[in-house]
Parts: C-alpha cells; sequence; structure tokens
C-alpha cells in the first residue's frame, strides 16, 4: 500500500500510525509513479491521531520529534521512507537508536540529518542581506532543504535592532523577524528598494575579497568542495559590475 | 566610508596572516549588534581555497621597524595609509550587519612608536565595543615592545589576541626582523596568560580574552628543523597555554640577500598542522613525532610514520581497543574513532560494519582487526599502501587554513 500524506509532521505521524502494520507500506508527499494495480490512500491530518503516535514515540525516545522534524525537512527525494524507517526502528527497539550506527536505516536518517543541519550552519555564513530604504534587511535564498525559519534564532540574536526578511525564492516562503516578532509567511515576490548606501558597501565587499584572495595560490577545486556553486547566487562577491 | 584604495592597501598586507578563525567565543549580545559563534562561521571562500570569517586589516601599513620579509617594514617603496578607528568601526558594522563577516581581526604596522600603534588598536576595539555595541568576534594583534598596560586594556575588548613568533629561533628573529627579540613576543604572550588565568579564577565581571592567543610562525625563511618548531609548538600548547599555532609556509614577497628566493614547500605546511593536530587531538607529544634536529617524513603524514615506526603495537582489536590507541590507528580520525566507541555498545563490529559507519578503511586496515579479522599488508609492505592511499586524498586535504577546515578537522579530521 502506498500513503500519500501533505508533508506535514501531523500528517506524517498520521500515515504513520496507519501504515505501521503493513511491512511493505511505502510513505510518499511527492509524485511517484504508480504500477498497475498499486493500492494507494490518501492520508488526511488527523491531529488526535497524531498525537497519539506522538506521546507513544515520545515515550521511546524523548528526541524523536526533533529528529522528525529535520528529517521532513530534508530535500532529499526518499527522506519519507527514510523518516519512515527511523522511526520504525524506534518504535521496534522500544528506545533511542541514533547511536546505532551499523544499522542502515539510522545511518539513513543521521546522514539526512546531518545534511540539513550542515545546510543551516552553511547559511549562517553565507546568506547574503541587503539593507532597503527603510533600514529593514532582506535576504533571498534558495536551500536545498526547507530551513529559512531555522535561521531565524540566530539572525535575531545577532542583530535585534534590524527588522530582516529570509526569503526562501525557491519555497516561494518568507522567514521574518519585525522587530518583535518572527513568523513565517508566504511569499512569491518581494520588490525591495535598496538603501542610498547599498551599492557602495556591496562594492567595497568585493573590493575587499579580491584584495584578499592570494592568486599565486589558486585552489578552486577546494573552494566549490566548501562552497558549492549554488548557493552563490545571492551573493555579491560573485555578482558581476 | 573608507575608500576602495585604502582598504585594498591595509587588505592585501594583512592577508599572509594566516590565522582566519572565529571560534571559541561564546560572548553574548548585550543590547546592540553581534555576538560569538563558538564553533566559529566562514562567510565566503576566496579563490584560494581559504575562508573569510574576519574582516582582516591593518589599521596602518606605515611601519617604523624593518622587517626583512615584510613588505610594509620602513625602508620598503609602498603607499603608506592609515585608517581612522571611525572608518573600521564603521567598515565592521556596515559588513556585519549583511552577514559578510564574523568580525575583526585588526593588526597594525609599528606606526611611529609602538605605544602609539598599540594605542590606535586600542582605541578601535574600544570604539567598537563601547560607542557602537559591537558583540561580535574581534582578534587582535598585539604590538612587542608595547605598553603592557594598553596591552592589558585591548584585552578587555577583544575575544583573541595574538603575538606572532614569526621565526622559530631568536636567532632568525636576531636576522630578519631586528627590532623584534624573542623576549618582546614571549613576555606579553605570557602576562595574558597569567591574567586570564587571574580573571578566571576570580569570576570576574565581563571579558578577558574568551578565545585565548595564538601566535603564527614563518616556515621555511629560516633554517629551523620540524622538530626543533614542533618543540616550539608543544611548549607554547602547555605552557604558555596558547590556543593555536599557525603555520605560514614562506612566500617571497620581498627580495633580501638573507631570505630564501623559492617558497617553502606547502606540503612541509601541510605535514606541519597534521603534526599539531597529533599534539593537540591525539595524544601524541613532539617526541613521539620528530626527532629534534628531523623533519617531518613528506612522503608519509606524521601519524603513518609514527605508525611505522611501531608495529609492534599494532594490530590492535577494533572492538576493545581503547579510545587512546583506536586514536593512534593511521586513518582513524576522531570523528570514526568516536563512532566506533558508540557502535560497538550494539554490535560487534566487522569490516562490513565498519564500511557502512563511513570509517576509511584505506590505511587504518594495516593496522586493525575486527572480530579478529585481518585485511592489510604485513611490515614495510604497508609503507608502499600509506604512500598511495594519500595520494588519492590531496585533493581535498591540501591547504589547512581555512576556518571551516579548523572546525570540522578538529571533529572529523581523519588523520
Ligand atoms: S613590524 Fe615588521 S612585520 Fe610588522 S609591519 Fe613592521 S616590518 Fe612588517
Amino acid at each position: 500500500m502506498i500513503y500519500f500524506y501533505d508533508g506535514t509532521q501531523t500528517s506524517f505521524l498520521t500515515a504513520f500510525l496507519l501504515a505501521y502494520g503493513d511491512a511493505d507500506a511505502v510513505l510518499t508527499s511527492g509524485s511517484m509513479q504508480l504500477a498497475l494495480g498499486e493500492e494507494t490512500r490518501f492520508v488526511k491530518a488527523d491531529p488526535a491521531r497524531a498525537k497519539k503516535a506522538e506521546k507513544r514515540l515520545l515515550a521511546l525516545d524523548a528526541g524523536c520529534m526533533e529528529d522528525l522534524s529535520t528529517l521532513l525537512r530534508s530535500g532529499d527525494c526518499d527522506r519519507d521512507m527514510v523518516a519512515m524507517n527511523y522511526m520504525r526502528r524506534i518504535a521496534e527497539q522500544g528506545g533511542p537508536v541514533r547511536n546505532m550506527l551499523a544499522d542502515d536505516a539510522v545511518l539513513a536518517a543521521v546522514e539526512c540529518m546531518r545534511r540539513v543541519s550542515f545546510e543551516v550552519h552553511r547559511f549562517h555564513g553565507f546568506l547574503r542581506f541587503m539593507e532597503s530604504e527603510s533600514g529593514a534587511l532582506y535576504a533571498p535564498i534558495s536551500p536545498d532543504n526547507d530551513i529559512a525559519d531555522l535561521l531565524l534564532p540566530h539572525f535575531r540574536k545577532r542583530l535585534p535592532a534590524y527588522p530582516f526578511v529570509i526569503h526562501d525564492v525557491r519555497r516561494k516562503k518568507a522567514a521574518v523577524y519585525d522587530g518583535v516578532n518572527t513568523f513565517v509567511a508566504p511569499l512569491e515576490r518581494a520588490e525591495v528598494v535598496l538603501s542610498a548606501d547599498e551599492t557602495a558597501w556591496q562594492a567595497l565587499w568585493k573590493n575587499y575579497y579580491r584584495s584578499v584572495n592570494i592568486p599565486s595560490r589558486e585552489r578552486l577545486k577546494q573552494m566549490r568542495g566548501y562552497m558549492p556553486v549554488r548557493y552563490w547566487k545571492f551573493m555579491p562577491e560573485f555578482r558581476g559590475e | 566610508m573608507i575608500s576602495e584604495e585604502k582598504l585594498k592597501i591595509l587588505t592585501e598586507s594583512a592577508k599572509y596572516d594566516v590565522s582566519c578563525s572565529s571560534s571559541g567565543s561564546n560572548r553574548k549580545n548585550e543590547g546592540g549588534t553581534g555576538n560569538g559563534y563558538v564553533a566559529g562561521c566562514c562567510h565566503s571562500f576566496t579563490p584560494d581555497g581559504r575562508c573569510i570569517s574576519l574582516l582582516k586589516m591593518l589599521l596602518s601599513n606605515d611601519c617604523i621597524f624593518r622587517c626583512k620579509y615584510c613588505m610594509s617594514r620602513a625602508d620598503s617603496d609602498v603607499p603608506r595609509v592609515t585608517a581612522t578607528p571611525e572608518e573600521v568601526c564603521e567598515l565592521v558594522m556596515d559588513f556585519y550587519k549583511r552577514n559578510y563577516i564574523e568580525g575583526l581581526f585588526l593588526s597594525s604596522a609599528v606606526h611611529r612608536s609602538p605605544d602609539y600603534a598599540m594605542e590606535q588598536l586600542l582605541v578601535t576595539v574600544k570604539k567598537l565595543r563601547t560607542e557602537y555595541h559591537f558583540h561580535g568576534y574581534i582578534h587582535l594583534k598585539g604590538i612587542p615592545h608595547a605598553d603592557e598596560k594598553l596591552v592589558r586594556e585591548a584585552a578587555l575588548y577583544a575575544d583573541r589576541m595574538s603575538y606572532n613568533i614569526e621565526l622559530p629561533s631568536e636567532q632568525s628573529l636576531k636576522l630578519l626582523a631586528p627590532q623584534k627579540s624573542k623576549e618582546s613576543l614571549l613576555l606579553p604572550m605570557r602576562q595574558l596568560q597569567r591574567e586570564r588565568n587571574i580573571f578566571k579564577a576570580e569570576k570576574r565581571k565581563g571579558h578577558f580574552l574568551p578565545a585565548g592567543q595564538t601566535t603564527q610562525m614563518i616556515v621555511g625563511a629560516s633554517p629551523e628543523p620540524d622538530g626543533q618548531i614542533l618543540r616550539l609548538t608543544q611548549s607554547l600548547y602547555r605552557v604558555t597555554g596558547l590556543k593555536r599555532v599557525y603555520y605560514s609556509s614562506y612566500m617571497p614577497v620581498v627580495h633580501d640577500s638573507l631570505l630564501p628566493e623559492v617558497p617553502a614547500g606547502e606540503r612541509r605546511e601541510h605535514r606541519l598542522y597534521q603534526a599539531d593536530w597529533l599534539l593537540r587531538f591525539y595524544g601524541f607529544s613532539a617526541e613521539e613525532i620528530v626527532e629534534e634536529d628531523g623533519n617531518l617524513s613528506l612522503e608519509l603524514d606524521p601519524k603513518c610514520a609514527w605508525a611505522m615506526r611501531n608495529l609492534h603495537l599494532f594490530p590492535i582489536e577494533v572492538n576493545r581497543a581503547p579510545l587512546e590507541a583506536l586514536l593512534r590507528v593511521p586513518g582513524i580520525g576522531a570523528r570514526s574513532a568516536y563512532k566506533i566507541l558508540e557502535a560497538r555498545k550494539y554490535t560487534k563490529l566487522d569490516f562490513s560494519g565498519l564500511k557502512k559507519m563511513r570509517v576509511v578503511l584505506k590505511r587504518a586496515r594495516h593496522f586493525i582487526t575486527a572480530g579478529g579479522k585481518f585485511y592489510g599488508a604485513e611490515g614495510e609492505a604497508i609503507r608502499g599502501y600509506l604512500g598511495a592511499a594519500e595520494a588519492k586524498q590531496n585533493a581535498v586535504q591540501l591547504s589547512l587554513f581555512s576556518d571551516r577546515e579548523t572546525v570540522l578537522s578538529a571533529l572529523t579530521g581523519e588523520l
């Protein structure tokens, strides 16, 4: 049986409860090719059931809901099954499994979670704000994983005096700090009027970036390893004059 | 706003300083802008593969000293510029809020006098902290021969300070940096360390170099062998309490009859960093790694070289060996060693299990058994395999002075 769910945690837990007894269950939130005669079921989020599943799982592993939330943010195409198999292992084992690193299901989940949190760490560095006329900061991003809101606490702590918008242009949503509160909202396109100095600061930064390089030691391969090209798009130092 | 030309000159004269780490400080945002990031954070990478974490610049390149290897030395014919403290503060704030940088690495030539130069550095960091309310990372270079009161006060505002030892012996220092002396570098380091300890012990309010001190040595400008360098490093870690020692392979930016014409090999620098990790994270002593008048092997990494000299200690059984022994296996890094400790609580590990856990076995297999099985070569035959295994990895491994590398290698370095 194939269980379709909408990608949310509540819906996942509802589906998990339904599919748990079915050893051949496939769980998915994306589209998939159906083989002829394949049985399918569209799972609607059921908060009461989800709560029940959550309670049971939490009793086995107090950290498992955090893990699940991380897994469901992953942009990997197999993340639904990775999450399903991981939660199933917790249930079978009757306790935390995250250190059982020789277990395939655990290893897949641990690596998937690591990719998500690594990308959060990367964006703490690679995200670039631009200053708008009002003084608010705007940063477009296009991350592999659904992490825009995970970036909020870091930048809020760091820049409490500056309202900011982190815009995931791929998922068309924004993580916002309005100077007091943080929230997430859908955002298709943003029109940003830049502050008078913004272009000059960007130019100064590009100038710095060029000056600090040691050309006789060029190692582009290594540079791209640390900072894959897909992240360059919104960084002023890589945009032409 | 500081001019592009000025920033260019002040950056280009600072860029050969290899320490760029922003790690080790957990300074909080106390109403203002910025905070520390304990693990450090890279904001960009330049085409030379290095991480940009801090805005690295000099306050002035107008020097009265004459260090032979330096392009800012008094008798060199370069344009001289000096930035004002305000220019630097404004630059830091505007770069920081756009998330270009993690903080500031500020150094200076000996402008007018050691005290004057140190004072200008102090004025700048004090202004940043108290007027601009900046709580991000600040690494400040100390000026040799400056009044200790100025140094002590600067330490209240900086997260990290460094005096660069530059040359690994008094003799070379005399020859190549005649106005500096070993004492003018080591004394302030010791003084700062003493005061930092007192500050901590008395649990005083505020900060005193939360990220400690570092230093840097130029390798290959003078004749000291690796054995001597590593013994100095070891004493800097053990006695002086430094957080990091950086090595920078010599690059001829100026010509002088006392200096070599060719750059020092980067492989040597690489080997020194590997040996440095063995000192800091793997429980080795300098004496185990290389004899005092010897150099590190360029062919084998220092851990492999040590293991080849101590074959009688191997192979060890991964299911039983204590952590200290696992850490000494070539190819098993700190991260793999900890993974093995965890995983073997649940199951008996065999080679396929190790592989699944992404433990790299290319070199390790000659030194371990898993569940009693051994898949390595014996005796001297191992040497050939070890060299080949490293050659394959080189693309990723060479160059070690970027910040992410610092952090990750500490955790994951698969030496
Ligand atoms: S003190 Fe020596 S190394 Fe420092 S700027 Fe002056 S000449 Fe260069």
